[in-house]
């Protein structure tokens, strides 16, 4: 019988791999299979070149930019219309850009793992919703270090804009799950 | 008319094994060629994977999934073929191979290039 990876193993790679490149290089991977050895080795070199390489083929920098841009800016609005001596703090302007650096790094992600598959109407909502999701992750995260958190009305509402005008950008513009989809 | 991407080094290793392989060309054989192109040295499976997608970007390759095999555990493989662009940057790429080949014998001398000609004789024997 021909040897074969654990289940396990090839369950922990499945997880990692973005769905685009899923089918070929657990199948690549399989074929290699000598050894668990091997099989860690090859997975360990694969993965993270899949990956860094699929977000290079689904990020847009112009949409990046914008999507940096409406992010900010409604953190900022949300702050001004709700605390103004939120501002008057020296670190706002830096503690405003977490919720924001956070947000990009789901978004560069959702769009890795967005499976070219599945297109449905809602997509781009659930993409903003899930990206949003990273600027409130990066908020309880900082629990530790309250200095550095963005009050929470001004988190719900920014958040909140953001979530709107984002899923507009995202459904106004090409959905970047619609490009090549080879090994990454 | 803008001038069409060149390939980089790498780049060019994965052209050249695509084309040797013809219809046999995806991930796993890909990778194996690189590696007997690159003798002695080791290639990752990863760093082939982003190339083919860099390639592809390029237009240099195309790809397509072929049907799943039992030994891949039912998965298909995403095989790959050389496109009009990329035959054309692997000309180049070996054009200018021979360039630099032909401006070494010049200083180093003709004999310095059969005795490079017998010991890569003697390695592909």
């Amino acid at each position: 019988m021909r040897a074969a990876p654990s289940k396990f193993a090839e369950a922990v790679v499945r997880l990692l791999l973005p769905p685009a490149a899923r089918e070929q290089v657990l199948g690549d991977l399989k074929e290699r299979y000598s050894s668990p050895r091997q099989y860690f080795h090859d997975a360990a070199s694969a993965v993270p070149c899949v990956i860094l390489s699929r977000i290079r083929r689904t990020t847009d920098p112009a949409v990046l930019m914008m999507e940096a841009l409406v992010l900010y800016m409604s953190f900022f609005a949300a702050a001004w219309y709700l605390d103004t001596s939120f501002l008057s703090d020296q670190n706002s302007l830096f503690r405003i850009a977490i919720p924001t650096a956070s947000a990009l790094l789901g978004f560069l992600l959702v769009d890795a793992y967005a499976d070219p598959a599945h297109r449905w109407v809602l997509k781009p909502i659930l993409q903003a919703a899930l990206g949003t999701g990273f600027a409130f992750l990066s908020q309880a995260t900082l629990a530790t270090n309250r200095a550095w958190q963005v009050p929470p009305q001004i988190m719900l509402t920014g958040g909140a804009m953001s979530l709107l005008l984002i899923s507009a950008i995202r459904m106004l513009l090409a959905a970047s799950d619609q490009r090549p989809t080879g090994t990454g | 008319m803008s001038k069409p991407d060149s390939a980089g080094q790498f780049e060019q290793l994965v052209l050249a094994a695509i084309l040797s392989l013809r219809d046999n060309a995806y991930g796993v054989t890909i990778h194996a060629k690189v590696e007997e192109l690159v003798h002695p040295k080791s290639v990752s499976l990863g760093a082939v994977y982003v190339t083919l997608d860099r390639l592809e970007d390029k237009g240099f390759i195309s790809s397509w999934l072929s049907d799943p095999t039992p030994e891949r555990g039912g998965r298909a493989k995403r095989c790959y073929r050389l496109e009009a662009l990329g035959e054309r940057a692997l000309q180049e790429s070996a054009i200018t191979a021979r360039r630099v080949w032909e401006s070494i014998v010049r200083v180093w001398g003709k004999d310095w290039a059969r005795q490079w000609g017998k010991r890569w004789t003697s390695e592909a024997g």
